[in-house]
């Protein structure tokens, strides 16, 4: 009994306690990108294709072939419930969850086997998956490669497809740089010259000689435009010359045109390497590449660009906002009931749901501050809002409304945690108050504006809600940074990481596909995040490294 | 403020009543030497509490005058309010008058950076800025506007030689100000203080946190200082008060008792309190 007053007087139960509470939080972040990484980084690996022959329920037998992508334990009750006849005896069915892929021929690209009505499975040698540009991958055999309309006589089908593969994305490439370069630029310049003569006519300045030299520009633009197009259509009549026969795992031999193959694999062949090569290979494609297809198949890079050009104009709007409020709060304000209330009101800010400032944002920048910039500047490309609409110059600036409470909080941590004489050391050589606060306050508060930073950069980075409203949206026809002036367009709409997710997730209309890209698109966000606060630790460690030592 | 008024027309010095706790402070003669501070019925409160009660004294200038007493008597509060540095305080309220040099510290229109350019302080605890040793030295000239190189290198290496610093740091000028010893700092301190040409140095316990060796040092160069400026200093070590200082002013619980000659205060106090104090009786 003594033994153990003295054993809760020492206060070991506490210690017990607390590493217990340390392990469980560690365990579950620890948990979480376990989780993430391993089902967003699966996403990128090379499956085999297995040939499966399958009893249906009728009784009747097909061919399938396939990547397994999931397998699970279910009960025998369930499937009798839903009508599906089991075996006596069983209490347990695995079934697996097979991606057909061909959906443009079966109409669905996933079906779940029961283990039970699987004749007979097989992985054979030359399976190959095809991811196209749309309809998804299509899985099956190569048979030949048809040129020009006529089939190629050659012992090597696979060498002469890759060969003919890498022309086309090639063809692709020069397409995408005209496309988005030159022929973008040519519309990007006729816009503004549309925009000009209204202008010009609102005004009532459109005086013959000005409509002339705006109508023969014109005429100029339009030329290098009927240029482009036709090597535009030279182009596409390339891509368009090549073919593969292919056959489907039942038999049914049919044509893919070139243009549609974005790439191929041919999985049951792989040793080790290359599925790591074929692992990275994918994971730099989802990375750098653009989304298709209502953003299940293909990349997210416009999602990343948007996520991070997002968050440095939001740091760019915060700090010094946030900065100066907390050094008038800190520094200058008579401290009383007043800044009490203020100092409250601030922190209350940071518990305000996002949705309210998503909202505020809407209402106020967009609507209100967005329609006066359009009814002052942008008269002439009325009704069609330009800043009047939810974009990247608003996205950033709500976020920074969001973030601004962290800000200030964590400056006046910082300002407060300087020294009385440092101060006074300043003050006493002359300097007045600002100069003190420029020259030594503000420096050595640094590392304290730095943590407000990096919290508020987590935090904006990973708000989906808010910029749905103020110009997130699932696909951006154009990155707000190009080559066209002024560059930066901080009234286009962009996309988010965040939202990608439940877009992906939840928007889209194939379920089974997009699930491992909710997670790989996780996965890329948490990495975003993680560098992006990286970043900012460093700064902040090295500003305090400089300003280390004053406790001496 | 550069005109000095010579004992003799100092008005306060005549007519002002003396308070009977000050002693013969006020009227105290100092063999011909000019007043650089004088201090008439100076009364210092933190919002209710009375800290320095009708306090008038004359400090000579280019002297070392040190102020002595126990923890609390209000010696470093009057120090602080030679630079006007009680101003931050928000709740510290004053009346009195305080003239240096004649002109009254804190009459309406005067510039509180100005007067603290020429009054420079040393605390303590050394309070080097977060900077290189040269931007310490740098920073009040910098403030000052002089921003020519040459300039400024010649007169950080004027001023670190006249902390008797020069020699120790010519080879780290651009590291940083912590690296040096505590004894070091304090001397990179008053070699900062006197950069900006102050005519007072007011030192608040300057040996305090120091070891003997750089206590040692750093009384050789208040000595040495004195020739230029008007010194001031507080301490509780009365035996560096009696080694340092010319003049010496015992102050109790807010209130001045007694001024005068160092040697005097020490070897013949006029008063039992002082008396007490210095043999070590209370404090």
């Amino acid at each position: 009994m003594k033994k153990l007053t003295k054993w809760i007087a020492d206060g070991t139960p506490w210690v017990w306690l607390n590493a217990a509470a340390v392990s469980a939080s560690i365990l579950l972040v620890v948990g979480l990108l376990i989780l993430i990484g391993a089902r967003g980084m699966g996403h990128f690996w090379p499956l085999p294709v297995t040939k499966i022959i399958y009893q249906q329920a009728d009784e009747s037998q097909v061919m399938l072939a396939g990547q397994i992508r999931e397998q699970e334990q279910i009960t025998a009750r369930r499937l009798r419930e839903s009508g599906v006849e089991v075996a006596q005896g069983s209490e347990h069915v695995r079934r697996y969850l097979l991606k057909v892929g061909n959906r443009d021929i079966n109409g669905e690209d996933f079906r779940w086997l029961l283990e039970p009505s699987i004749i007979s499975t097989s992985k054979p040698y030359s399976m190959v998956v095809f991811e196209r540009q749309e309809w998804g991958v299509f899985i099956g055999l190569l048979i030949g490669v048809r040129e020009d309309g006529k089939l190629l006589e050659s012992a090597d089908v696979w060498g002469e497809f890759q060969r003919n593969l890498g022309r086309v994305n090639q063809l692709r490439d020069e397409i995408e740089d005209l496309e988005k370069g030159s022929i973008g630029g040519v519309n990007y310049r006729l816009e503004r010259l549309r925009l000009k003569q209204r202008g010009l006519e609102m005004d009532g300045s459109d005086t013959v000689q000005a409509l002339a030299g705006i109508a023969s520009e014109r005429d100029e633009l339009q030329q290098e435009y009927v240029r482009l197009e036709g090597q535009l259509g030279n182009l596409y009549s390339q891509l368009q010359r090549d073919a593969v026969v292919v056959t489907t795992a039942s038999g049914r031999e049919l044509e893919l045109p070139m243009a549609t193959i974005v790439d191929a694999y041919r999985p049951n062949q792989m040793d080790l390497a290359d599925k790591i090569g074929y692992f990275f290979h994918n994971a730099w494609k989802f990375v750098a590449d653009d989304p298709r297809e209502a953003n299940t198949e293909g990349g997210i890079f416009p999602a990343i660009f948007g996520t991070v050009l997002m968050v440095l104009l939001m740091s760019v709007f915060v700090t010094p906002l946030g900065v100066v409020a907390a050094v008038y709060l800190k520094e200058y304000a008579h401290q009383g009931l007043f800044t009490r209330f203020i100092r409250i009101a601030v922190n209350n800010l940071a518990g305000v749901p996002s949705i309210v400032y998503g909202v505020f944002g809407l209402g106020f920048f967009v609507y209100t501050l967005g329609g006066s910039i359009d009814q002052l500047f942008f008269r002439e490309a009325l009704p069609a809002p330009t800043f009047g609409t939810g974009g990247l110059f608003w996205a950033a600036l709500t976020m920074a409304l969001l973030t601004l409470p962290v800000v200030i909080v964590s400056t006046e941590e910082g300002l407060s945690r300087i020294p009385r004489s440092i101060r006074e050391g300043s003050l006493a050589l002359g300097a007045t108050k600002w100069e003190t606060l420029w020259r030594t306050v503000l420096p050595m508060a640094s590392p304290g504006i730095m943590t407000g930073l990096i919290l508020a950069v987590a935090r904006a980075a990973g708000e989906v809600a808010p910029l749905m409203l103020v110009g997130v949206v699932k696909l951006a026809p154009a990155l707000p940074l190009d080559a066209n002036a002024p560059f930066l367009h901080l009234e286009r709409k962009f996309m988010h990481l965040g939202f990608h997710i439940y877009d992906v997730g939840f928007q889209s209309p194939n379920v089974e596909a997009a699930r491992p890209l909710v997670y790989a698109t996780a996965l890329l966000l948490v990495i975003v995040i993680v560098l992006l606060n990286l970043v900012a630790i460093q700064v902040r460690n090295r500003l305090s490294e400089r300003y280390r030592g004053l406790e001496t | 403020m550069t005109n000095q008024t010579p004992l003799e027309f100092n008005k306060s010095g005549a007519e002002q009543p003396t308070p009977a706790s000050a002693g013969e402070a006020p009227g105290h003669n100092f063999a011909g030497q000019q007043v650089a501070v004088s201090v008439n019925n100076l009364n210092l409160y933190y919002g209710a509490t009375q800290a320095l009660h009708d306090v008038s004294l004359r400090i000579p200038e280019k002297q070392v005058t040190a102020f002595i007493g126990p923890s609390g008597c209000g010696k470093s509060t009057l120090l602080r309010c030679f630079n006007r540095l009680n101003d931050l305080i928000d709740i510290c309220r004053i009346d009195g008058e305080i003239l240096l040099n004649g002109r009254d510290i804190y009459a309406d229109g005067v510039e509180v950076a100005e007067l603290r350019r020429e009054v420079g302080i040393v605390f303590q605890k050394p309070n080097p800025f977060p900077k290189s040793i040269y931007e310490n030295v740098a920073y009040g000239l910098r403030i000052q506007g002089m921003n020519k190189r040459r300039q400024l290198d010649e007169t950080v290496e004027w001023a670190l030689r006249g902390a008797a610093l020069w020699d120790e740091v010519r080879e780290r000028l651009h590291d940083s100000a912590f690296g040096l010893s505590g004894g070091q700092q304090q001397r990179l301190v008053i070699a900062r203080a006197i950069a900006v040409q102050p005519k007072f140095i007011l030192l608040d316990e300057p040996c305090s946190a120091l070891d003997p060796i750089s206590t040692l040092k750093v009384e050789e160069l208040i000595n040495e200082l004195k020739s230029q400026y008007t010194i001031i200093m507080v301490t509780h070590n009365m035996q560096q008060a009696a080694r340092v200082s010319d003049y010496t002013a015992f102050m109790y619980m807010g209130e001045l008792i007694e001024f005068g000659d160092t040697d005097q205060v020490f070897t013949k106090p006029r008063l039992k309190k002082t008396e007490d104090y210095i043999t070590g009786r209370y404090g």
